[in-house]
């Protein structure tokens, strides 16, 4: 184990850090104010992934090009699930509301299943942009692009909701939707907007997991276990505990597998008694509101 | 429990337990299979429903299923078959105590996700301990009944009649109120005297042992498991689908479910093959519960009071006029 090799295997965890926190933080912006535990996130991460995977394949478009069209496309079918589907789930108690989108999560990717079959797939993408050399440590193109774009989306989410107009109605309207309500706040519609907002952010995150990871349909359920687990770590609607909880689960993934012996399939397992444990010790999350119950 | 109700209860049970034990004498093998399954999943639908009345969504019985087979393989050597069986079960019993006891405070989504990563963890476990638990070469539990589906239909159906008994004890003039209450407001159920910790952790408990006699069965089928039979989703999401087509909060509900769903399944799988049949688990959730949260057993209940209730009404008029 030497200097470098670490430095290598810590800068590899944080650009993949940078695909768990866009993630996470649509996926805390959604929950954070809708209170709708939407399972179907990951999913809809699947299928911007494979959208853009089509979009490189089948018409050689950018996968730059590919993310922006998987945003809207994903942000457009948000909204047609929330009108068809969660605006009837909201008014049900919240028991209700996590089964109906974990069959929602179940429903789209056993299509995806039967559509394109469960076989993983590799985007052949030329790299986005050059690769990142400090010393003796190298980070490949596509991490680099996915640390930039994870960033920045995470960023953007963080901005619509604390310096934007939408955002501050969003605040608002989680608080006391019904104060909201009196106050001429549309409520159904901000829930809606940030149920959109979320879904495009998916929708691009999906475009980085085909760059770095394989497209598969399970690969959504894999991404929002984590992503859920950052924001349990981060509590629950704070967008930057999700940062914070995004690079400590990545670099807990990414250590283990790199140093302790078989630690490929110790993984997924190290980062969840990691989970278990901050949420004994802190059960609304690392900053989240502590609630007394 | 009064001498009617015993009587009832009793004529539910052989009700319940007939059709299989039809299909165990016919000898038919496919649907002796089909059975088999059928009990297997309304078993692990009933240990989620049980957890589930205190407003504990778990997503990580399949961690108790793959423990109940995993126990029943591990122990059998040390005890001997029946007491093995028995200590398996009892080793879930115990894992989800301290379980239950951990995920106490946390809230509806941390309980939820708290119980999927155990399940997770779980399986690495059972992975990176290869000289404990075989890893992903698998483990060789002791097979029932000799390995004639027959028998083993009868030997699961009497595993099905125990967990709808358990169950109908949770719903039950002792439990059922308090459970509820937990579910609905735990704030009023503390501050009016109800043991919320207790009850909750009780409930996991029971929860915990019968998902694992239903993970026993399974395994013992073929006498052979390896990590991917067991701990997976499809085991953590199954139960969820089971209950919520058959009706929740009730012991006929997860029963009918599992019949109704592998029904479903099998048309899926006549449709699009082996893979992606799961489709319809997710059809299953949305459906019922945006359509009829009841599920088949509450919307029928309905139908039979709303069928009766005229008559009533009917009775009352004549009677007001006969006076």
């Amino acid at each position: 184990m030497t200097i470098a090799s670490v430095s290598q295997a810590v800068l590899l965890s944080l650009t993949i850090a940078g695909l768990y926190a866009a993630v996470a933080a649509g996926l805390t912006l959604t929950v954070g104010v809708t209170r709708i535990i939407n399972f179907a996130h990951g999913e809809f991460v699947m299928l911007g992934a494979f959208l853009t995977y089509w979009l490189h394949t089948r018409y050689a478009l950018s996968p730059w090009l590919g993310m922006a069209a998987s945003g809207v496309a994903l942000g457009l079918f948000s909204m047609l699930v929330y009108r068809v589907f969660l605006a009837r789930v909201l008014k049900q108690d919240e028991h209700n509301q996590l089964l109906a989108t974990l069959g929602l999560s179940i429903l789209l990717l056993n299509i995806a299943v039967i559509l394109w079959s469960p076989d993983p797939r590799v985007m052949q993408a030329p790299a986005l942009l050059p690769s990142l050399r400090l010393g003796d440590v190298s980070i490949p193109g596509n991490n680099f692009a996915v640390a930039l774009v994870g960033l920045t989306l995470f960023l953007v989410m963080l901005w619509i909701k604390t310096h934007t107009r939408y955002g501050t109605q969003m605040r608002f309207a989680s608080d006391d939707p019904e104060l909201a309500l009196h106050a001429g706040i549309n409520v159904d519609r901000v829930f809606e907007l940030s149920f959109v907002i979320g879904g495009a952010a998916a929708g691009v995150s999906g475009g980085l997991v085909a760059l770095v990871l394989y497209v598969q349909p399970t690969v959504g359920v894999d991404l929002v276990i984590r992503a859920f687990a950052i924001i349990a770590l981060g509590g629950l609607g704070n967008i930057p505990g999700a940062l914070v909880g995004a690079a400590i689960l990545a670099l807990a993934e990414g250590l283990t597998s790199t140093f302790v012996p078989q630690g490929g399939s110790w993984g997924f397992g190290v980062a969840f008694l990691l989970l278990l444990l901050v949420l004994i010790v802190r059960p609304s999350g690392l900053f989240g509101k502590q609630v007394q119950t | 429990m009064n001498a009617a109700r015993l009587l009832n209860r009793l004529g539910f049970y052989a009700a319940v337990a007939a059709p299989f034990v039809v299909v165990a004498v016919a000898e038919h093998p496919f649907f002796v299979q089909i059975a088999i399954g059928v009990a297997v999943s309304a078993i692990l639908a009933l240990a989620w429903d049980i957890l589930s009345r205190t407003g504990q969504v778990s997503l990580g019985h399949a961690a108790f299923f793959g423990m109940g087979g995993y126990g029943s393989a591990l122990l059998t050597p040390v005890f001997g078959p029946v007491l093995g069986w028995a200590a398996g079960i009892l080793l879930c019993g115990a894992v989800a105590v301290l379980l239950g006891a951990v995920t106490l405070r946390l809230r509806r989504l941390y309980f939820t996700i708290a119980t999927l990563s155990f399940s997770l963890s779980i399986q690495v476990f059972i992975l990176v301990t290869p000289d404990l638990t075989g890893g992903s070469t698998g483990i060789m539990p002791p097979v029932i009944a000799g390995g004639s589906p027959p028998h083993q239909l009868l030997f699961i159906t009497a595993c099905l009649v125990v967990a709808a008994t358990v169950s109908d004890i949770f719903l039950g003039p002792r439990f059922r109120p308090a459970f509820f209450m937990i579910r609905n407001n735990p704030h009023l159920a503390a501050a009016s005297g109800v043991p919320v910790t207790r009850l909750k952790i009780l409930a996991f408990a029971v929860s915990g042992m019968v998902a694992g006699l239903a993970g026993a069965c399974y395994a013992g089928l073929y006498g052979y498991v390896i990590p991917e039979d067991v701990f997976t989703t499809n085991w953590n999401v199954l139960p969820l689908a089971v209950t919520i087509l058959g009706g929740m909060d009730t012991t006929l509900g997860p029963i009918i479910g599992a019949v109704a769903l592998r029904a479903l399944e099998e048309v899926a799988r006549h449709f699009v093959g082996g893979v992606g049949y799961q489709v319809v688990y997710g059809a299953v959730i949305i459906l019922f519960i945006v359509g009829m949260p009841v599920g088949l057993v509450g919307f029928a209940r309905g139908l039979v009071r709303r069928r009766r209730k005229p008559a009533a009404e009917a009775d009352t008029v004549k009677a007001r006029l006969a006076s």
